[in-house]
Parts: C-alpha cells; structure tokens; sequence
C-alpha cells in the first residue's frame, strides 16, 4: 500500500462515521480504542512521510485525479510535514493521556474521542490543504469539534465558554469566508499557489482588504490580541487534555493559516512588522494577565497566548534564523505545554478548588506528576538545559542580527515575568503550607503517565541533543522563505 | 429590450444589497441583541448574507447551467460560473451545522442559568 497525505484525512473520516456502528453493533469500548489506532496510523504515516520528504522534496497528492489549479490538492512539505507530525504525534499522546481519564468516563466517552479526533484531522488539514477554501472548510471542522469539546462537562461553565468561543469563532469564519469571495472574484482560482503567483495583480486596496480579514479570522484561531477573548475561558472550562489539545494542536493551525497568508499568499512588507507588534502587544499583555490568575489553568492558558505572541514575534522578523526560531518554539510550546497541561490537570484536579493556592504540599502527595509540571515550567521559561531554552536562543540570535534591541529586552522582560509565575506555582507545589490533610489522593493511569513521561524525555532529550530537530527545522524554514519552488512544485506536478 | 436591461440592472443592485443589508442586519442582531436565540438567528443571517453575495458573483446574465448537452455546445460563454456555488453548499452545510452546535449550547446554557440572556449569565468574565 502506498502512504499518501490523503491518508491524514481519509482514515479519520471513515473511522468518524463507522465508531457508532462499530461501538452500536460489535462492542462499546471500540470508541475509545478505534480513534486511538487511527491517530497511532496518523503518526506512522508522519514517520514515512517525513523519511521520504527528505529524500524528493515535496510530496503533493492530486484529490480525484484533478491536477494543481482546478482539484484540490495536499502538499506535504518539509514545512507544513514537520507541523503535520507534531500534531499527529501531540494528538496520539492526548488520546493515550485521556484514555482512561477519570472524568471523561464518568460523561460520554464515546462522543469526547471522535471529536478529538476529528479535532486532529482538521488541524492536520489545515496545514496540508493547497487550497485557501478547503483551508476555510477544515478550519471549520476543527472550530466545530473545539466548541463541544470546550462544553464537554455538563457541570461546568463550558457552554458558556463554547457559546462564547462559538461567537467569535463564527465571526472569524465570516471574515474568512469573505476575503475566500474577494479573492475569488479577483483571480478567479482558489489554489493558493495560483493565488501566490497572481497575488501582484490585485490592485493594492483591495488585497489590503483581503489581507486584513484574513488577519481578523485566523487572527482569532491564533489567539492574537485583541482577539484572543475565547482562549482563557476555553482553556479553564474544556477538559484537561483539551486544553492540551488547544496549545498544541488547533492554535499551531491557526499561525499556520496566518502565516501561510502572511508568507506565501501576500507578500507585503508593512505585514511582516504588523506580526512584530502584533505579536508583542499580544505577549506583553497576556504574560502580565498571566501572573494575576489564581486559576492554574487560566494561568497556563494566558501563558499560552503570550507564546503565540512570541512566535509571532519570530515569524514577523522573518530571517531564517528567526523562522527557525519559530518553527522550534511551535515544536516546544505544543509539547512543553502539553505536558503542563496534562500534569496540571491531575494537580488540579486533587485541590479542592483550581486556585493555585489549594496546590500546596501536591508535590509530596504526586511526586512524579509534581516532577514533570516542575520540568514543564522550568522547560517554558528557557532555563539552559531544557528545549525551550534552545527556542528562545534562536530567536534571540535573528533578533539581535536585525539589531532590533528593544525587541530583545521586551523578550527578555517577559521571560522575567514568565519566571515569576511559573516558579509561584512550583514553589507552591513543593514548599506550600498544606491546609487539608483529608484530601484522597487520585493517582494519574498509567497511560496517563507513559504519555506525560514520553513528552517530558521529549523536552530533555532535545535540550540536550537539539541537532535532532534543528535538521528538520532548517529544511521546513527553506521551504517557508522559497515561495516560487512551492508555487513550482504545486503547479507542475500535473506534468508527471 | 431596453427596459429589460434596466430591469436586469435593478436586479442586480438588488442582490448585493440585499446581500449586504442581510450582513449589516445579522451584525446588529449578534451585537446589539441579549437574548441568546436572537444572536444565534443574528449569525444566520450573516452567513444567508454572505452565501446570497458568494451566488451573485457568479452569476451571468441570461447565463445557462454549467452543463454540457449535445446540441448546446457553444454555451460555454453563457455558462454561469459553477465554483461559486459548489462554495455556497459546502458554506451551508458548515453553517447548519454551526448552528445545531450553537443551540444546542444554548440549550444547555438556559438549563444551568435558567435564562436565555446574554447579560444574566457571567459565572464566567466576559
């Protein structure tokens, strides 16, 4: 059987449909197991992919045997690859982690897992569409399956943080949708290469317009200020893993749509300094809301946003250095913060309330869970021997190389920041006063704790060897930077 | 025939704005309105607005149906752009199905508060 990218999306479809029939008619558990052997397919797939990408390039699958501008057509590149397995890779270790999830067992388990999956799906659609309206259709698909699985608990406030998350999110698929029709009317073809090449032709108000509400709409999914008023509440109301599961999956599609724009589709000069500020009034703000938070999840959700902003940051410097910068914060945020979730989830979870405060003395009851939240915050703050600290170092350098040193002391005044409420929470954690000796411990599964034990040898692993990811970094950022051989690669491939 | 032209004309400034007063009004209804059905139909409206625009851009006057038949070969010029509205389905469907989603939460939200409006829920910061 020949692996192809359509692989990605076909498999999860067809599993989507059949997980009731199967679970109806053959046996329950199989809706939980069915999603979880198709995300491990998912990544497979991602292993042979990546092994051939390196050796032809690209690899772009034509759907229905409708070539390059007129069918719709996925691209495996060394760049939307490397994401495209990242979150196959993050979405299997959330279905493992949330197997047997205590509270996800007590509700419907069999609705959470089709939807994480198909959450996935769409994420890995996004990036591996060539097509700007199928791009809009699995945004889409992903934006749906985030809003029930953000009102997933019944008892919680989630449906208020999924109407609200829906509000939005249905005003950012209007904007998407219009800039779609604008474009359309422009140029006539949806192909994003076409597009790419053609873009010039389009007289400049108009795809400033365009650009703007492309900006507005995945603006939103990228959780960039002032648009980011879901995400804090989205994160705290959602279960545990999903929270994981937003970090590390739907928003990393979002900077990909935005940047996809940004990079490949619009090449306008004023947009590359609009990341740069956008990105950092987006950290400074929600790294400053981050240390007000006694909710250790909104805390990890604010703390999120400002990691977008970062990346932001480093996209909108737009060097090589920098796009490897930020292609390796993407890869540390989706697993440092995955980890942070997944452990932090459990430690809230044996407080008695989510406060912070409610956290001391866990660090004695769950040590390894404590253990790993601790390498998590240690990891995220960029101290040296951990992954991130390799990430902001590669920022820092294509900073400084563009002599933007103001930019440089923003970035390490955040860092400050981060520090003081990440090591709060740790503090807390190991040296806090105990006030309830009564609470019943209840200890992580063992899947729970292989995925988080995975993620965390992931994060010393590469702070020790960063070689093994910077190789795929290095091709993924040549791929960003070279618009024509994209546009080549999608636009010839009819030939053969 | 010049009265059909005009006739045409007026159609045609009729769709878009139509189109657009759809969009204007679905806007007023999701920012203005408290009652959460109201926005939820509010959104509706804004996507019935932005589908009636996505059809009208591809349509051609006295245009035909993007069909080949024998006998009616050299329609190609006269064809109606068919992407459009391949689009607007696709933009339909997702739009059903944004709206089962929303009322469903809206359901769910006027069980746990006991209100369907907006300014009477705030367990969390809006």
């Amino acid at each position: 059987m020949v692996i192809s990218p359509v692989h990605y999306i076909a498999v999860p479809l067809l599993a989507a449909f059949t997980i009731p029939l199967l679970s109806k008619y053959i046996h329950k558990e199989l809706a939980r197991i069915v999603p979880g052997i198709v995300l491990l397919y998912s990544v497979f797939v991602s292993i042979v992919l990546m092994m051939q990408v390196s050796e032809v390039g690209v690899i772009s699958e034509k759907i229905a045997g409708w070539s390059a501008p007129w069918g719709i057509n996925l691209m495996f590149t060394p760049f939307s690859g490397f994401l495209a397995s990242l979150m196959s890779v993050v979405g299997f270790l959330i279905w493992l982690y949330s197997y047997n999830f205590k509270k996800i067992e007590q509700s419907q388990s069999q609705k959470y897992h089709i939807l994480q999956m198909m959450m996935v799906t769409g994420a890995i659609g996004i990036v591996l569409t060539g097509d700007i309206f199928n791009l809009f259709v699995f945004m889409e698909i992903t934006a749906i399956t985030a809003y029930s699985l953000t009102s997933f608990y019944r008892e919680r406030d989630g449906a208020e943080a999924g109407f609200k998350y829906l509000l939005i999110g249905s005003f950012a698929s209007v904007m998407i949708l219009l800039a779609v029709m604008i474009l359309y009317t422009q140029l006539g073809t949806l192909n994003m290469a076409e597009i790419a090449q053609n873009a010039h032709l389009i007289p400049t108000p108009l795809r400033a317009t365009i650009l703007v509400l492309f900006l507005v709409g995945f603006g939103i999914e990228a959780e960039m200020f002032p648009l980011n008023g879901w995400a804090p509440d989205a994160y705290s109301q959602s279960p545990g893993p999903i929270g994981a599961a937003f970090a590390g999956i739907v928003v990393k599609a979002g900077v990909y749509a935005l940047i996809r724009v940004i990079f490949t589709l619009f090449d306008i000069h004023g947009a590359y300094d609009f990341l740069i500020y956008g990105g950092l009034i987006t950290m400074i703000i929600a790294e400053t809301a981050a240390v007000a938070q006694t909710n250790l999840k909104r805390m990890l959700a604010y703390s999120s946003i400002g990691q977008m902003g970062f990346v932001l940051i480093a996209f909108g410097i737009g060097t090589k250095t920098a796009i490897i910068g930020a292609l390796f914060l993407m890869f540390n945020h989706a697993v440092i913060k995955s980890l942070l979730f997944m452990s932090g989830s459990y430690l809230t979870y044996n407080s008695l309330n989510k406060k912070i405060s409610a956290l001391a003395g866990l660090g004695k009851k769950l040590p390894i869970v404590s253990l790993l939240f601790g390498l998590g915050a240690f990891a995220i703050v960029g101290l040296p021997p951990f992954s991130g600290f390799w990430s902001k170092l590669y920022v820092l350098t294509a900073a400084a190389d563009q002599n933007m040193l103001l930019l440089i002391m923003a970035i390490l005044a955040v860092s400050i920041i981060e520090i003081i409420y990440y090591f709060r929470v740790v503090s807390t954690l190991y040296y806090g006063k105990q006030e309830d000796e009564e609470i019943k411990v209840q200890k992580p599964s063992i899947n729970a704790m292989v995925s988080m034990l995975i993620l965390g040898a992931t994060i010393i692993v590469v702070g020790v060897y960063p070689d093994i990811i910077t190789h795929f970094l290095n091709n993924a950022a040549d791929m960003l930077l070279d618009k024509a051989s994209y546009i080549q690669a999608v636009l010839t491939q009819n030939i053969n | 025939m010049q009265n059909f032209e005009q006739y045409n004309s007026i159609i045609t400034t009729g769709v878009y704005g139509s189109a657009i007063a759809l969009i204007l009004i679905g806007l007023y209804a999701v920012l203005i309105k408290k009652h959460l059905i109201k926005i939820v139909i509010g959104l509706s409206i804004i996507d019935a607005g932005v589908h009636l625009l996505f059809v009208a851009i591809g349509y051609i006057k006295g245009g035909t149906a993007p069909i080949f038949s024998p006998g009616n070969e050299d329609a190609v010029n006269k064809m109606v752009d068919p992407v459009p509205q391949a689009l607007v389905l696709t933009a339909i469907v997702i739009g059903f199905a944004v709206t089962a989603v929303a009322l469903s939460l809206v359901i769910r939200l006027y069980k746990h508060h006991n209100t369907a409006r907006i300014d009477q829920i705030k367990s969390l910061k809006w």
